[in-house]
């Protein structure tokens, strides 16, 4: 039985951060939930499709992008019934204009916004600070610890969304959504609402004429209440001390921080640990700053603890001297280490010696190891796109990239990627630069679910201003990046379910796209000669889907469903000339380098081949060697052709 | 109070987030508190992964303590009391979690990064990133898990089990074997091969001497 499932009060499961906020909203009675994916936060979505069978009344959906999920969820809590959106962190940029009006209409059952942040940018391409969105959108915002209380801030954040009137949010940054431990299980509602009920609200609902103005007052007297509470809503908490020296932290920090406090022999200092970071309560700051001679306030990234308050001090008169991002770095992920190190300096303590005789030797010790890179995944389609694109084009076009696993082609081997910054960035920025470049190519990359996500408004003002770029669309039919959730272009469930693809071709068609191709990135030389005269038409935009499913998904969909014939491949070592073009220039893992008297030569692992065929198509000597096998139901083998 | 940091390091795919689920549910079942973030890399493949297990636990009739009990996601530097590395590269990359009493599992198996596939970089000589880390702590074992597998088990489905056993063995993890096995129970098949595997595990700690340097054939 799914552990999250268990209505076992007081039980203890082992559970990931955005576990916990998937229980959190069960123990809460949730009723919509709604995500575009995206890391940290993607589980979260993985962890309700888990739960369908055994909470049916939830609805889950994977939406089309956080613009549209969120007002997915603002149209549940309308209806009142407890809703919640997921996203990660950049994903606010797309729902923050859902998100304002959100605050200015309010809710009817609570709206929670879960963001998974990403200090340190390990797996987005920015790492911006989306606390800020409190200040400008007025939506109240929880930043949890710990895996206990990802789920219980969870609830709470319902409670106050209904209580206040307001979408409340929570952060988790990846170091919490990824943080896997003990998590104590509250009881799940006995009752859960199935339907819920529009009722007309013209004065909240309609933000037109005077309405919008008196919507902004609301919204401001409805954070104005949330504040004066602060105190009785018990999110924050002082661990008391007698020292002169008082930290503020949220977060996962507060944890980095005690560590920091404790490698350093403070044991006396008070810490006030703010579960809450938007609205701050006047008397709460200034009765811990009070009597204080410094305060250090300790959050990643920027300073949003920072800046309230000390504006909220300045109008109370107290002076207390307060550090925070004059001595923490503004940018990049804290720990522990960080945050002693600084420490360490500011109040001229020494680091405890294993972990200072640590940092220096471990820095001699690695120096000149060689750096480890991602790869595109062994049988993975966009391997083969891109050796096509990069055979067919020696590198001399413009690469517009975009986001998805196809930004790996920014790496060696490849090296065929001139930008990535947001989603659809690269039609986006190519259609502009086209109207002012001249007699310079453009290829730019789209995967399926980013061109569904906000794609074809930009796919139309190409067209529609005469763009000449040839766009590649990689249809790998899943959002494989953030964990295989399923894209508009999935035709087959992982089980053989038929689901309902949108026809892209159909698609591009009515937007005025007359040049379309689809490729088989496996078949290597069809697919370059298709680059090759997909650039030489000279105007307008050019399409070339390279259609075939990401490879963990055809690796896990085989298991399930073996197909009749299996295939292997192997060079022949007689004929293979070390050219390099498969273990260099298509770079597959599984393609390994082995030495015997005569030097080196080359071999396919079988045990990590997926049997994708693309070496074979390309190997120039015809040394790569396809065996099929017919599979007979039951055990027996029986070799059927060489080819 | 319990305090017991391990840290598990390899590249995507190799199943360092398993095993350290595997060391994190044996807790729940021992009745500890465990917690611990995974870094991954963007990639899905050939990224660095890590695991964090840190096991923490009251003794008998001490009082809770937030200031003791407060215990982040990451451990810090010089905190592992154990390091399993599924790979040698990657156990020299985290050396800094390291101090002179870690206790070190290496597996003996190199997996060749993309920047030395395309002649970017070398691969170090395995001695030199052995005997580098052994500037660190003396506590180093070196085994060539997936050659035992493969060769007592004729399959690389035992390299946890395995790996789990040398830990039990060599390190002082505060967890029953019985804790372990009974996890390995629930969350793999085949539960008898790999009880023989976890056994197996042990006996290669234990036969090992301590600082053992010859890597298994």
């Amino acid at each position: 039985m799914n552990p999250l499932a268990r209505n076992e009060p007081g039980k203890t499961i082992l559970a990931m951060g955005n576990d916990a906020i998937v229980r959190g909203g069960l123990e809460a009675g949730l009723g919509y939930f709604s995500t575009y994916p995206g890391t940290p936060a993607s589980e979260i979505g993985e962890g309700f499709t888990a739960l369908k069978q055994q909470f049916p009344h939830i609805h889950t959906e994977f939406s089309v992008n956080e613009h549209v999920a969120a007002h997915g969820a603002q149209g549940a809590s309308w209806a009142n019934v407890r809703s919640m959106v997921t996203m990660k962190h950049v994903g606010m940029n797309v729902a923050s204009e859902v998100l304002h009006f959100a605050a200015y209409s309010g809710v009817r059952a609570g709206f929670v916004v879960v963001v998974g942040s990403d200090p340190g940018a390990t797996s987005s391409t920015s790492e911006q600070d989306d606390r800020w969105y409190s200040l400008h959108t007025h939506l109240p915002i929880l930043e949890p610890a710990t895996i206990q209380e990802a789920k219980d801030f969870t609830i709470k954040a319902f409670e106050l969304s209904e209580k206040y009137n307001l979408p409340v949010i929570l952060n988790a940054p990846s170091k919490l959504c990824h943080n896997i431990g003990s998590l104590t299980l509250g009881s799940l509602p006995r009752e859960v609402q199935k339907k819920g009920h529009f009722e007309r609200n013209p004065t909240r609902y309609i933000n037109l004429f005077g309405g919008s103005v008196a919507n902004h007052r609301r919204a401001m007297e409805s954070i104005d209440a949330l504040e004066k509470d602060i105190p009785l809503v018990s999110l924050n908490r002082e661990a008391p001390g007698t020292g002169k020296t008082g930290f503020i932290s949220s977060s996962i920090n507060y944890l980095y921080l005690m560590e920091a406090l404790a490698l350093l022999g403070i044991v006396d200092a008070p810490v006030l640990k703010m579960g809450i970071t938007h609205p701050l309560n006047v008397k709460e700051i200034s009765g811990f700053a009070g009597g204080l001679e410094r305060i250090i306030i300790v959050e990643e990234l920027e300073g949003f603890l920072e800046y309230q308050i000390k504006q909220l001090l300045y109008d109370t008169g107290i002076r207390t001297a307060i550090k925070g991002k004059q001595i923490f770095p503004r940018y990049g992920e804290l720990d522990v280490d960080i945050i002693a190190d600084v420490l360490s300096r500011e109040l001229g303590l020494p680091l405890p010696e294993k972990m200072e005789r640590a940092l220096t030797i471990s820095e001699t010790l690695t120096t000149g190891i060689p750096p480890r890179q991602g790869a595109f995944c062994i049988g993975c389609p966009h391997r083969a796109t891109l050796y096509s694109i990069v055979k067919a084009t020696d590198r001399k076009v413009i690469f517009a990239g975009d986001i998805g696993c196809y930004t790996l082609s920014c790496l060696p081997p490849f090296r065929a990627f001139d930008w990535v910054t947001c989603m659809n960035c690269g039609v986006g920025i190519a259609q502009g630069m086209l109207q002012k470049i001249e007699g310079e190519k453009v290829i730019a990359y789209v995967g399926d679910s980013t061109f569904f996500h906000s794609g074809i408004p930009n796919v139309i003002n190409a067209v529609q201003q005469h763009a000449d770029l040839v766009l590649v669309i990689l249809d790998n039919k899943w959002v494989a990046m953030t964990g295989h959730q399923p894209s508009p272009t999935t035709d087959v469930s992982i089980h053989g379910e038929k689901m309902n693809p949108v026809d892209i071709k159909g698609l591009l068609k009515s937007i005025g796209v007359k040049y379309i191709r689809s490729i088989d990135p496996f078949n290597i030389k069809a697919s370059i000669a298709a680059v090759r005269d997909a650039l030489r038409q000279e105007e307008g935009v050019r399409v070339i889907i390279a259609e075939q499913e990401c490879a963990l998904q055809f690796a896990r969909r085989i298991k399930i469903t073996p197909p009749e014939y299996t295939v292997f491949y192997q060079i022949e070592r007689g004929r293979c000339q070390l050219c390099n073009e498969c273990y260099v220039d298509l770079g597959c893992p599984a393609i390994r380098k082995d030495f015997n008297d005569d030097g080196h030569f080359y071999y396919i692992e079988e045990t990590a081949c997926l049997r994708c065929g693309a070496c074979k198509d390309l190997c120039p000597n015809g040394a790569i060697v396809r065996t099929e096998i017919k599979l007979h139901p039951g055990t027996s083998r029986e070799t059927e052709k060489v080819s | 109070m319990i305090r017991y940091d391990i840290l598990i390091c390899g590249i995507g795919g190799q199943g360092a987030i398993s095993l350290g689920t595997i060391l994190k549910l044996a807790a729940i079942h021992e009745g500890l508190t465990v917690v611990g973030a995974e870094r991954r890399g963007g990639a899905q493949r050939e990224g660095v992964v890590t695991s964090n297990v840190r096991y923490l636990g009251l003794e008998e009739g001490e009082p809770f303590d937030e200031r003791k009990m407060a215990v982040s996601g990451l451990i810090p530097a010089a905190g592992a009391d154990m390091m399993i590395s599924m790979e040698p590269l990657e156990a020299l990359r985290h050396v800094r979690y390291l101090n002179e009493n870690s206790t070190v599992i290496i597996n003996d198996f190199p997996l060749i990064p993309v920047s030395v596939r395309i002649g970017d970089s070398s691969y170090p000589d395995r001695e030199e990133i052995y005997s580098r880390i052994r500037q660190v702590t003396r506590h180093v074992h070196i085994h060539n898990i997936e050659e035992i597998s493969k060769s007592r088990f004729n399959s690389l489905k035992q390299v946890n089990t395995l790996s789990l056993g040398i830990a039990y063995a060599v390190g002082n993890m505060p967890l029953s074997g019985e804790s372990i096995l009974a996890t390995v129970k629930d969350q793999f098949p085949d539960f008898g091969k790999n009880k023989a595997a976890f056994s197996l595990g042990i006996e290669i700690g234990n036969s090992a001497a301590e600082g053992n340097a010859a890597p298994t054939p």
